[in-house]
């Protein structure tokens, strides 16, 4: 690492930030992280202590069944510099969408950055791993993509699933799942590679997110003896999920501005109606928000200069797992009830209690029916008490009738 | 001597494209372009609720999701009858225009400039010169010391995060001049690379102001949220208009300032690529940014096909000209259906054999129009307008002024690589122009009671197609409603028009005609494929 | 055989509890509808406010019941006016532990005779009983889906293992709970509606008994 004799904010200076400007965003990022704002100049030792021990921090991002979504998203990171930032501490290598090489560069790039980093270097995976005609549904140079995942997973030091995508497969994993696409958990579990995997569910992630994960990593980081954060204490801040708990730990519903208007029973029942001008609570038209964990309305989007319900759209669940499939339709209240998958099968609620309701009912007059043809109901009814009483002196086996 | 080059994986675009091209004499003499991703969505889409297609079609591409769920919605309301309110049509004109906007300051910055502004080259820039070259060109004035130190200390450091290996090869520093000459144009002054760079770097801000906009309209980007079968779901007041307004207007007068003289200050130095890439000669647009009456070929961008060979005129879409062959894509399903009954079955086993470029390459399928590959997006749409009386003519007049600018006479010139990067580029002018007229239009729809944003429906079956256009060309997306549910869903993307492979015929796809020609000097550094293949933005 | 309904056999402990049943499952289920989709405006905080106040009755009135059926005396076979603690009906019973499958084959009309039963048939006890479970599984489905509590490890790791059922592997997803709270209401429908025939099918007597705690002279159930 030849930066090594400088330290980190002349480096940084000399790229166009300034200290004040670097534990300006310390500070934000320790409000994110739920710290109070004091914590913003321990933050920055860590990372620049991490830069200055280590050079830029290796990370390699790789397109799986994506559609670049992910990258978008992170391209619209503008606290800032957040994205100038993460540029200047992340040695991010491989990128698709915005790095210089291509073909066969590219590939022997990854490869040698992999060998030269290995055990160290930061995963991030976008998009959804795809396993159809043994991954040849996605092939990258030459080569199943799920081969290449296997190999530059197995020497990461921690791989961030991102987006729901490669969280579970995301929407792609929709019955019938025609792709046969899986997460990257589970497919790297199926694969026995032990390194740990966050997971960012949402489609998109958001960009403030993956920031948040990548300075929660260095942050918390112990370091080997040669002063190399090692990102292993990660996986002790994440749910069962495999999602960081401060990201995920509350639901859209809990958090939501419009909450008040759900607790008053003021609905926007259609679009453009004078409820919605209101900016009333979209639940009848099919907001998921109460079945979503994450934090969209306090990170908002965008610079956070909106989020779907502010902008009149309802949640449609995308940080859930399979979210097409558990979500849809998502426009109604109404979805689809029943076992199994339900992307197709299931059916409408309001079939299901008329025919839960028509049968039992049918079911229960049918039967009085017949009750009163075997003459057991009804005037003329003929009760055979001396039969019964017979039979049960024979069966009983002590107590009996009185 | 023919010689195999292979460009896998293409890089700087959205999604997974492979291009194998034959190379003999230093020129492509054969070439195939392979989509290398299959996800089936119309597979998944069969047996939802048709509304919910909006939702999952703009999955399809994280940088143009608005204009997949906007033609998602258009196809939905086209089958259930629904003519959209005044006040949805221009939201979502202003809405489709931010995308427009920012992806093309994204694709010109982010993804294509690399291949024509060489950050290496930057560093030996002198900062006064670059001053008054930047002065000289009209272009913006950055604070061009900074980005050249910052770029001088990432080229010098060990660590080039993502320029790491990109220069095919070479080493920017003890390589620097064979890749100036090989690579670039060694006539192309360092100052106006460092100002390509500078510019760079602010591109990154002005793309995501663009977005902005269409988080206020959508809730976020990418996947907004609001442009609903019916109508729009976002409600325009006060309080969100004036943000829009003049968030469009600072990134308006970007490209203005900014974006279009860089391009007429660099263009000059790869005139070169006036004489190739200029594709199968047939261009089609579906229209984009509805008038009132909402028909298809009285858009602002009107629709049209136009085929050189035939002369330089437009003729009228007629959608039922559309069919995707798919001969040599890996499906089993019938070839050479129309899209509004197309069927998509991927192949069900996989051999060394299956990736053949004789036969089956791609999971692209290939639609044809009138049984002829057409190229789709910016270049076919500027075409499309500049040749069309009706147009609004400052399609005509951009264009007029950047052939003037550049010193070019014959318009047919624009047919080509250079041509096709310019289109874009002066696409995004006309639209910024033009966006900020809808947003007063809007303001004066709202005050004269004309602006509903929704209307109220019943779903019924029937069949509907939604003909729009991507920021990367011609977009259509095709339903099939039975009992309220999709019984066929069908989408043929402006990438599926580009870089189709061959249909039943045999005959290329326009990406692949575009590389035939192209001259390639080194077959380990083949810089021009890429610059054809991003000029697509694939 | 047929018996006359004594009043005996429900005591008013018990009329209570079974009116505070029948209430609390009455305003559960409209108020679960509502929240499920307010088909009028303005009421949801008083859905979720009746929701919550009748899940608690319903617990509390369950777990007042169990331990009442220690106390409080019963009669203990059909026609007599004897009274024993009440649990001991619940259990087996020597009584009528052979008469389960007559009972069915009674119903199905494959048997002509009704089987003499104790107190509570077979088939009704274990119906009965089965209210049990099905009343704590609503709850804990309920607990697992409402804010305050869905975050507790007990209620998650249940979301997370019934998501897992479902092709949506986990993910702590909500959906497939919300949908088996909304199934269970459904056995709950089922449930009462078969009760009510069952135990009115030869006459009101037995209404009028466990809700009023009167008794009707010359009513016979049974055969």
């Amino acid at each position: 690492m030849t930066n090594k004799g400088t330290s980190f904010y002349e480096r940084l200076e000399a790229r166009g930030v300034s200290r004040r400007d670097f534990l300006k965003f310390c500070g934000a990022t320790a409000t994110m992280l739920g710290l109070s704002s004091s914590a913003a100049p321990m933050i920055g030792a860590k990372i620049a202590g991490a830069a200055d021990e280590g050079g830029l921090y290796p990370a390699l991002w790789l397109h799986g069944g994506a559609c670049t979504g992910c990258t978008e998203s992170i391209a619209q990171a503008t606290y800032p510099n957040v994205a100038d930032i993460v540029l200047d501490f992340l040695n991010l290598v491989g990128q698709e969408t915005i790095q210089m090489s291509a073909g066969v560069q590219t590939l022997e790039g990854n490869e040698e950055f992999a060998e030269e980093h290995a055990g160290k270097y930061i995963l991030i995976i976008e998009g959804t791993v795809i396993t159809g005609l043994d991954g040849n549904m996605l092939r990258v140079g030459g080569h199943p993509f799920i081969e290449e995942l296997e190999n530059f997973a197995s020497k990461a030091a921690v791989v961030i699933a991102l987006g729901s995508c490669a969280v579970d497969g995301g929407w792609v994993v929709a019955y019938p799942n025609p792709a046969k696409g899986t997460g990257v958990g589970p497919y790297l579990k199926s694969k026995g590679v032990a390194t740990p995997v966050v997971n960012l569910p949402g489609c998109p992630m958001n960009p403030e997110e993956l920031v948040s994960v990548v300075v929660e990593a260095l942050l918390l980081a112990d370091r080997d003896s040669d002063g190399v954060p090692v990102l292993g204490p990660i996986v002790n801040r994440l749910d069962a999920n495999g999602r960081p708990k401060w990201l995920y730990g509350s639901t859209i519903h809990d958090n939501c501005p419009r909450r008040g208007h759900f607790e008053n029973g003021e609905f926007v029942y259609e679009f453009g109606s004078d409820e919605e001008a209101m900016g009333y609570c979209l639940y009848p038209v099919g907001c998921k928000g109460p079945q979503t964990y994450r934090r969209c309305p306090m990170i908002r989007w965008n610079s956070s200069v909106s989020w779907c319900v502010d902008s009149g759209g309802p949640c449609i669940g995308c940080a859930n797992w399979n979210w097409v499939d558990q979500n849809a339709p998502f426009r109604g209240r109404f979805r689809r009830v029943g076992a199994g998958v339900l992307g197709s099968g299931g059916v409408d609620p309001a079939i299901a209690a008329a025919a839960i309701g028509g049968i039992a009912g049918a079911a229960l007059i049918a039967h009085g029916f017949g009750m009163k043809a075997a003459k057991r109901i009804g005037s003329n009814a003929t009760l055979k008490t001396e039969e019964c009483k017979e039979w049960e002196t024979k069966h009983a086996k002590k107590g009996g009738a009185a | 001597m023919a010689e195999n080059i292979v460009l896998d994986p293409v890089t700087r675009i959205e999604g997974h494209l492979r291009v194998e091209a034959v190379v003999e004499n230093g020129k492509i003499t054969d070439a195939w372009a392979t989509g290398t991703l299959y996800r089936g969505v119309e597979t998944i889409l069969k047996g939802r609720k048709p509304e919910d297609a909006f939702y999952v079609t703009q999955r399809i591409c994280g940088v143009c999701p608005t204009s997949h769920g906007h033609a998602s919605s258009m196809a939905v309301e086209s089958a259930y009858g629904i003519k959209i309110p005044n006040g949805a049509r221009l939201v979502r004109n202003i809405y489709e225009s931010a995308e427009n906007l920012h992806s093309h300051i994204l694709w010109f910055y982010i993804l294509a400039a690399l291949d024509y502004v060489n950050p290496a080259k930057a560093l030996s820039a002198d900062i006064g010169d670059t001053v008054d070259l930047a002065k000289a060109a009209g272009t913006g004035i950055s604070d061009f010391a900074a980005v050249q130190e910052r770029v001088g200390d990432l080229v010098k450091g060990g660590d080039l995060s993502v320029f790491s290996n990109g220069w095919w090869g070479l080493n920017p520093i003890t390589d620097a001049e064979k890749i100036d000459a090989e690579l670039y144009n060694p006539d192309m002054p360092a100052e106006l690379h460092l100002i390509g760079v500078a510019h760079y770097l602010e591109a990154l801000e002005m793309q995501a102001e663009a977005a902005r906009v269409m988080a206020i309209l959508g809730g976020k980007f990418p996947h907004g949220m609001t442009s609903v079968a019916g109508g729009t779901a976002f409600v325009p007041d006060s309080l969100k208009l004036d943000d829009i307004l003049y968030r469009l207007k600072r990134v308006v007068a970007w490209i203005n300032n900014t974006m279009i003289p860089d391009v007429l200050a660099i263009a000059p130095f790869y005139t070169a690529a006036l004489e190739f890439g200029g594709g199968c000669g047939k261009f089609l647009s579906f229209g984009l940014f509805n008038d009132t009456d909402l028909d298809m070929h009285n858009r602002f961008f009107p629709a049209g096909y136009i085929d050189v060979a035939n002369g330089l005129k437009v003729d009228p879409v007629d959608t039922d000209k559309i069919k995707e062959d798919v001969k040599h894509a890996w499906y089993t399903s019938p070839s050479g259906l129309h899209p509004q009954h197309g069927q998509t079955q991927a192949i069900s086993r996989w051999d060394d054999s299956t990736f053949d470029l004789d036969g089956q390459y791609t999971w692209g399928k290939a639609p044809r129009y009138d049984d002829k590959p057409a190229e789709v997006g910016p270049l076919s749409r500027m075409l499309v307008g500049y040749l069309s009386p009706g147009a609004d003519p400052a399609i005509k007049g951009t264009i007029d002024y950047a052939l003037d600018a550049l010193g070019i006479t014959d318009p047919t010139l624009l047919v080509s690589l250079l041509g096709r990067v310019a289109a874009r580029v002066l696409e995004a002018k006309v639209m910024g122009d033009q966006v900020i007229n809808y947003v007063v239009e809007l303001v004066e729809a709202i005050n004269s009671g004309d602006a509903q944003t929704f209307q109220e429906y019943v779903d019924h079956d029937g069949e509907g197609a939604g003909f729009w256009e991507a920021p990367r060309g011609a977009l259509a997306h095709f339903v099939n409603v039975e009992n309220g549910r999709i019984a066929n869903y069908n989408v043929v993307t402006p990438s599926t028009w580009d870089m189709s492979p061959r249909d039943d015929n045999g005959v290329r796809g326009p990406m692949e005609e575009a590389l035939v020609g192209t001259p390639i000097a080194d077959v380990e550094r083949p810089i021009m494929a890429a610059r054809i293949a991003r000029s697509f933005d694939p | 055989m047929a018996h006359k309904p004594v009043k005996e056999a429900h005591p008013l402990t018990f009329i209570l509890t079974h009116w505070i049943n029948l209430l609390a499952m009455f305003f559960l289920v409209l108020s679960g509808f509502y929240i499920h989709f307010p088909f009028i405006p303005g009421l949801m905080g008083l859905a979720r406010g009746t929701h919550f106040f009748w899940m608690f009755v319903l617990l509390f009135n369950l777990l007042f019941r169990i331990i009442a059926s220690f106390f409080v005396r019963t009669t203990n076979m059909p026609g007599t006016r004897e009274q024993d603690l009440d649990y001991k009906n619940w259990g087996l019973q020597g009584a009528n532990t052979h008469q389960l499958w007559p009972t069915v084959k009674y119903y199905l009309f494959l048997k002509k005779d009704y089987p003499i039963s104790a107190k509570y048939a077979s088939l009704q006890k274990i119906a009965y009983l089965a209210t049990i479970p099905l009343t704590l599984a609503a709850a804990y489905t309920g607990f697992a889906l409402w804010g305050p509590t869905s975050q507790i490890p007990f209620f998650q790791a249940g979301t997370r293992w019934w998501a897992s059922l479902f092709n949506w592997g986990g993910g702590g997803a909500l959906m497939p709970m919300r949908i088996l709270h909304y199934w269970i209401m459904w056995a709950f429908l089922i449930f009462t509606a078969v009760h009510a025939y069952l135990a009115n099918i030869y006459n009101f007597a037995p209404s009028k008994m466990i809700f009023a705690g009167i008794e009707e002279p010359d009513a016979l159930i049974g055969h």
